[in-house]
């Protein structure tokens, strides 16, 4: 079983560099490599569940007197579910790829990359340890950097993905803090030893240490104020968006503040990630009804969701949480994958308010969306339904304020995901690619076939019976909010809120000037800083120091080299005087 | 004596070996010579296995011929080495065949013999052994060096090396002497008895500083260094190597030994004398390195510095310092073998070593310019190569001791500053590989099968002791215990 645990890790990084060293000249082989890895992870894992228990395979990496290093695993059932999620999602988006990127130049690239993708999110989900966790994390840094600017040559991808890998490094530099606080006042990195030392300690301390671990989970689970870099990442390709943004990256940092729950748990720094929780998915949710971007919609969303997620975390149910991250990777990975196919069918067409009337000419991607749209407004007896009943039953238990926040949250889910469904599917088309579009072939169909399957499923796994008034609430607010926006865009040639709303709307659909606030901080002050670094580096670090230093040892070796005159004779002397002076050293 | 033949039965089978090649170029035409070398270097690896029988390892802790041999860890540790070392130079030395022109079979015959010195010398437990033996190095390689007859340089490194090497096997000798005038033995078990009580005795101090300085101009450290940059450029290339990788190892195995298990009480008086030692050979090393142009050399003064990190491990006197020079000495054969290797192919005959020469090598070759790219940050001691890991554990080993002694710290400020230096001239060669300008010529190197394993293996070597040590670690620690036995 050890195997097969350290296997599920190495099958996808083993896949990377095969590819990447160029090992296969045919496209074909590439690919199958690399869904050939993600599909025997997701074997291997069904392996794992089927064996059950706990696992904690550990390798000495280094042994040393007064220095031990270890890489270890620790395989319990949160890891499995997550393990669950990953692979099994990303083997349906691998899937969808062949077809999806069929075309593209790059095609052996972009299966390299994902296989690192992959590899670096399981060793996120397998870590047994702070350090081991953080170096995956970066890693998936990396590779989403890679993925998101996979079209480079467009400058808005570039720019998207140089943007989420900052970002991510803001979030990141107070995780690593959070890291070293822990090991300076805790003594360990262990999760397993961290869990026992924790409840001796202060709650105070304990918590600082877990919001500036939070922070990390903030860039990558893009919380608000670090939520900027989401919306722009779907400048990569539509798979990458389903991979990053529904299954595995975003939900990364939630899943590992179900993983440290232990450190924040009875700390003030729950109050604090609830809250900005809640703040993340109502904003999130207030500009998803303004935006015209099929993918962008379903993004703002999806911030919106991961905000439930980490508020249900903060109100002290990591396992609402992690419940709500399955049911939601299973839906939102078949949103994006039925976006992508619309955009395929459309070549390369985002804008809904150039789509319409795809019902007749998508049936099979029409149907999965309406399943996946369903799952996601939370109707009766769909997967979202079952997950979101149980985070708004924990915000009504502690915090009714939060509580009405996401049952509003949840209104204008259903509202912003009827506007896409009725605008993208329904009426006429309103474009000649609208009016030509045609269904894609099987590779990319079935994998939305199969993932409609646990988008309807998965909330039975762990349903229990709703709170009445939770259940009354939400099903008022959606039959309410599906009707008004059935009304509002059924057959709307135009988006009707900007007249009737006016700054409001504008205000929704400039994202609430996030992007130009940041602009505006780092023109006036990062651009300031940048000169006055760049000034004492020329002058004094690179002038004074370098200069300095490299001059005078290239002097030293010029001048050293005139003792190698060649001649023989002088040679024989140096060692005599040599050995003369060392005889002087030792003996007197 | 028939009991004790089986001691030797490696070092007889490299000796019969170097007597059937000689033999073997009779029969053979001209064009067939040099592959021969192939097989030679296929039965030392037959050799090299059988080094791991258990009913030859079994014999480990036990010594031979009234106690002049001795079989412990260390020294199976250096005979496999040293065997492994002797692999990799036959093989290059076949790609070096037409640059001789002359006697392959003898070059390929005399790098046998010179291994089995080099095996002897593993094993020494004695004076007269420590000095047959390393005569035995020293003559065989005055020839190797000269071989290319035809060439001025490579006979004026012979004369260079063959008297300066009198003169230190000249000093090895009178210090024996001294030293066998005041412990009235020749065997280390004797002198490792009766030295404590010696170290007031000026005789004794005089004769056992000649050895270290004999044993010194072996593993080119200052102020016996000078003749390396010459000898190494001149010497054929694969001479050099075997110069730079086995040799060097021979000095160390009997620095470890004698300054390791047969005097220690000596070696903590003179400490401050091996300090000041091993922190000029980092420098000069080090410094000379920065202008040089000429890869060869530049890998000559490398090699002095590396004896410098070297001696660092001697100066620890712990048995951590002794694996971690071990360890690094592996690193170090992979590395630079597969530098000179790549070096010769890259560079054509008559022409000088230039770096220029690698201009546009990621063209030409991108293997060839990936696994010098490898060698140069490994020699660096950048993670996560064995470069890194070998100066790690010695820095850690010199570290281990340096609470209480403020000359423990000034040695690791010299080294690390020779790191940082080092960084600077082993990137250029990096740059050289990916950045020049012009490139004069962009005709693919071709690589004989044998020499493509060969380096495939070195870097795999590389990356294994640079990622995963601990397996290696283990291994050096177990040979770095010298057990004395008692008597």
């Amino acid at each position: 079983m050890n195997t097969a645990a350290w296997l599920i890790l190495l099958l996808p990084l083993f896949s990377a560099v095969a590819i990447g060293l160029g090992a296969f000249r045919s496209r074909k082989a590439s690919a199958a490599m690399s869904v050939g890895a993600v599909v025997g992870s997701f074997l291997l894992t069904l392996l794992l569940i089927a064996a059950g228990g706990e696992l904690h395979p550990n390798v000495i990496w280094l042994k040393i007197e007064g220095l031990q290093i270890d890489i270890g695993l620790q395989i319990d059932g949160l890891c499995k579910l997550m393990l669950c999620v990953v692979t099994g999602v990303g083997s349906l988006i691998h899937i969808f790829s062949l077809g999806y990127m069929r075309e593209d130049r790059d095609f052996q690239r972009y299966f390299a990359f994902l296989s690192l993708f992959i590899f670096s999110m399981l060793g996120i989900v397998l870590a047994d340890n702070f350090v081991m966790m953080f170096i995956f994390w970066e890693l998936v840094g990396v590779s989403s950097y890679l993925l998101i600017g996979f079209w480079f040559e467009k400058p808005s991808a570039a720019d998207a993905a140089k943007k989420a890998f900052l970002t991510n490094r803001v979030g990141d530099f107070g995780f690593l803090i959070g890291i070293l606080m822990v090991w300076a006042v805790l003594g360990s990195v262990r999760f397993a030893d961290l869990a026992k030392v924790v409840p001796g300690e202060t709650a105070a301390i304990t918590g600082l240490a877990g919001f500036l671990i939070f922070c990390g989970a903030m860039g990558k689970s893009a919380q608000t104020p670090l939520h900027v870099w989401l919306p722009d990442a779907m400048e990569g390709p539509t798979p990458v968006s389903a991979l990053i943004h529904a299954a595995t990256m975003v939900a990364a940092g939630v899943y590992m503040l179900c993983r440290v729950f232990f450190l924040i748990e009875g700390t003030w720094a729950m109050e604090a990630i609830a809250w900005i929780g809640g703040l993340t998915s109502l904003m999130a949710a207030l500009m998803a009804v303004q935006q015209d971007d099929i993918k962008r919609i379903l993004a703002y969303s999806t911030l919106s969701q991961l905000g439930y997620m980490v508020m249900a975390v903060g109100l002290g149910s990591p396992d609402a949480a992690m419940f709500h991250l399955t049911t939601h990777a299973s839906f939102k990975a078949l949103l994006f994958l039925g976006a992508g196919s619309v955009i395929v069918a459309l070549h390369h067409e985002q804008d809904i308010w150039k789509m319409g009337g795809l019902r007749e000419r998508m049936p099979r991607t029409y149907w999965t969306f309406l399943i996946g749209t369903m799952a996601l407004c939370g109707v009766p007896l769909f997967s979202g339904f079952f997950s979101k009943e149980a985070i708004l039953d924990v915000a009504l238990e502690n915090n009714i304020l939060l509580f009405l926040v996401a049952v509003f949250v949840a209104l204008l889910t259903t509202f912003y995901m009827t506007r896409l469904f009725v605008v993208a599917f329904m009426g006429e088309p309103r474009s000649a690619h609208a009016k030509n579009a045609a269904e894609n072939s099987a590779v990319m169909t079935v994998p939305l076939l199969l993932l409609a399957v646990p988008s309807v499923l998965a909330g039975y796994f762990n349903a229990h019976a709703p709170n009445p008034l939770v259940l009354a609430a939400s099903v008022v607010v959606l039959v309410f909010s599906m009707l008004v926006a059935n009304t509002l865009y059924n057959g709307a040639e135009a988006d009707p809120l900007p007249a009737r709303f006016g700054r409001l709307a504008k205000a929704l659909r400039d994202r609430f000037w996030f992007d130009e606030i940041y602009q505006w901080c780092i023109d006036n002050v990062q651009e300031n800083l940048a000169k006055l670094a760049d000034t004492i580096d020329r002058w004094v670090i690179a002038g004074l120091l370098v200069r300095g230093t490299h001059g005078t040892t290239e002097l030293a070796g010029r001048v050293l080299r005139l003792a190698q005159t060649g001649n023989l004779q002088t040679y024989a002397f140096w060692f005599a005087v040599g050995l003369v002076a060392l005889l002087i050293f030792t003996l007197t | 004596m028939d009991g004790q033949l089986q001691f030797v039965q490696l070092e007889m089978m490299v000796i019969a070996l170097g007597l059937l090649v000689l033999l073997a170029d009779l029969f053979l035409s001209e064009s067939a010579r040099p592959s021969l070398g192939w097989i030679a270097a296929g039965a030392l690896g037959l050799v090299f296995l059988l080094s791991f029988r258990s009913g030859y390892t079994g014999l480990a802790g036990d010594e031979a011929f009234g106690g002049i041999y001795r079989l412990d860890g260390l020294a199976l540790f250096f005979k496999r080495f040293f065997l492994l070392a002797a692999i990799f130079v036959l093989v290059f030395a076949v790609d070096f065949a037409s640059r001789l022109r002359s006697g392959v079979s003898e070059y390929q015959a005399f790098i046998l013999f010179a291994l089995s010195g080099m095996m002897f010398t593993a094993s020494a437990n004695d004076f007269s052994l420590l000095f047959v033996s390393i005569e035995l190095i020293t003559v065989t390689f005055y020839i190797l060096v000269s071989f290319q007859r035809h060439r001025m340089h490579s006979l004026e490194a012979g004369v260079k090396y063959l008297i300066l090497g009198a003169v230190s096997s000249a000093f090895l000798v009178y210090g024996i002497a001294l030293v066998f005038g005041e412990a009235g033995s020749l065997k280390f078990d004797a002198i490792r008895d009766a030295h404590a009580g010696l170290l007031g005795s000026n005789v004794f101090l005089f004769g056992m500083l000649f050895v270290f300085a004999g044993l010194a101009f072996k593993i080119s450290a200052f102020p016996f260094q000078v003749w390396a940059p010459d000898v190494y450029q001149g010497a054929p290339t694969p001479t050099t190597t075997f110069l730079a990788v086995g040799s060097k190892a021979a000095g160390f195995v009997l620095l470890i030994r004698l300054f390791g298990s047969v005097v220690p009480e000596l070696t903590a008086q003179w400490i401050g004398m091996l300090m000041v030692v091993a922190a000029l050979t980092i420098l000069y090393g080090n410094l000379c390195a920065l202008p040089q142009r000429n890869l060869k050399r530049l890998l000559a003064y490398s090699s002095i510095a590396n004896a410098g990190y070297l001696l660092m491990g001697i100066v620890a006197q712990s048995g951590d310092g002794t694996a971690a020079i071990l360890y690094y000495l592996a690193g170090y054969l992979f590395t630079l073998v597969a530098a000179f290797m790549i070096i010769n192919l890259v560079t054509r005959e008559g022409e000088g070593e230039d770096i220029s020469c690698l201009a546009g090598l990621n063209k030409r070759s991108p293997f060839l310019a990936l696994a010098l790219t490898l060698c140069a940050v490994s020699l660096a001691g950048i993670p996560p190569l064995a470069g890194f890991f070998g100066k790690f554990l010695l820095v850690k080993s010199v570290a281990a001791k340096a609470f209480g002694d403020a000359g423990y710290f000034a040695l690791l400020a010299v080294a690390v500053f020779g790191v940082v230096v080092s960084i600077y001239y082993y990137f250029g060669i990096i740059r050289a590989i990916y950045w020049s300008k012009e490139t004069p010529d962009d005709s693919p190197v071709a690589v004989a099968w044998p020499t493509r394993v060969a380096l495939g293996l070195c870097v795999a070597a590389i990356l294994y002791l640079g990622i995963l040590p601990n397996k290696p670690i283990n291994w050096a620690n177990a040979a770095a215990k010298i057990e004395t036995v008692a008597k």
